[in-house]
């Protein structure tokens, strides 16, 4: 079924349409949850969340911009809202433990894989210590993979103001990680 | 190309956004410059660990689990309308009690006020030189004097008058 339709349905009341709608975009939501949490049922319970938030203020959706990028808008600005509840637990590994965890167990498989836990574990606990703007731009684009014309329309911004937002918020991490991954990773690079 | 521009170039070939005369300048500088080769690979090498090794599916039946809350929503939305309003009503109600408490209490009637018998005259339009001027009229000194005798005992009880 078109997809206008299916929310003109929606807007009506029909759960059926709105089912449909949920099967779309399901994924996408809770991909994005999941780039944010690392968790998958707080990644889960807040895609919920994001539809029911969806669902009832859909008689506000105009059609202006693509049933997509007002979803996506809608799950950005309440994941927004579920991390400045949750900074501190966000915030709960240091830095200069992150990666500890990884690189001391010894069930996580070859060395390889182990180190490579690690590091990941060290980028997660200095993404969450970003500025809340870098964080949700560097999800939308280096996580999510969505294209800059997506991004400025989620979050309202020109493109030229993406470009330079995302750049910037590259070189905070990298700021951030120096040092950090040479000590963990040795021959590494960082 | 100094190496803040470099680092622009390079930021921007990371998302395919670098047209193929930058990219020929960008590489031109990488290959001289060392420090712009370290940034380049550390780049590289942070975006390779932001991106998750995988996404999982969300959990099972999430779409029937998110069908059930909409529907207990849409159940208890009615209610919780009615609950709503009948908040308002009780707030509206003590409202507008209050409002005809204090209309009550600043335009109250007045309670009567005993009239002096000149305001008395005033207000029922009475001349009051009128009964004077008749017993100053009587002839007989006898009947002017009972009659101002009983014009000072008071009005009240008019049967109690003298009239010659």
């Amino acid at each position: 079924m078109d997809e206008k339709e299916l929310i003109r349905r929606s807007q009506a009341g029909d759960g059926e349409a709105f089912g449909v709608l949920v099967e779309r975009y399901k994924g996408k939501v809770f991909s994005l949850a999941y780039g944010f949490t690392r968790d998958r049922v707080a990644a889960d319970d807040l895609a919920q969340e994001v539809f029911i938030k969806a669902y009832v203020s859909l008689s506000k959706f105009q059609a202006k911009s693509g049933f997509g990028t007002w979803l996506y808008r809608v799950a950005v600005n309440h994941i927004k809202d579920y991390l400045r509840k949750n900074k501190r637990r966000m915030k709960e590994i240091p830095l200069e433990k992150a990666g500890d965890r990884a690189l001391a167990s010894s069930d996580l498989g070859p060395e390889e894989q182990r180190l490579r836990e690690g590091e990941r574990e060290i980028v997660q606990a200095a993404l969450a210590r970003l500025p809340e703007k870098y964080l949700v731009i560097l999800t939308l684009r280096d996580i999510d993979g969505l294209s800059y014309e997506d991004i400025s329309g989620i979050l309202k911004l020109s493109p030229g103001t993406v470009d330079s937002r995302l750049h910037r918020a590259r070189r905070k991490l990298r700021e951030k990680l120096t040092g950090r991954l040479i000590r963990q990773g040795g021959e590494h690079g960082l | 190309m100094d190496c803040k521009k470099a680092e622009r170039f390079l930021l921007r070939s990371l998302d395919g956004r670098l047209d193929h005369e930058n990219r020929a300048m960008l590489q031109a500088h990488l290959e001289n410059c060392p420090s712009c080769q370290k940034k380049d690979s550390e780049y590289r090498k942070i975006l390779s660990l932001v991106r998750p090794q995988t996404v999982p599916e969300p959990l099972p039946y999430f779409k029937e689990r998110l069908l059930a809350k909409l529907k207990e929503k849409d159940r208890t939305a009615p209610a919780l309308f009615w609950v709503k309003w009948a908040h308002r009503a009780v707030a509206l109600s003590l409202a507008a009690f209050l409002l005809f408490g204090a209309a009550i209490l600043l335009f109250r009637p007045q309670e009567p006020r005993e009239v002096s018998q000149t305001e008395r005259f005033l207000l029922q339009d009475e001349n009051p030189l009128g009964e004077a001027a008749s017993i100053l009229d009587q002839k007989k000194a006898e009947d002017r004097n009972m009659m101002l005798i009983f014009a000072s005992v008071g009005d009240r009880d008019l049967s109690r008058r003298y009239r010659p």
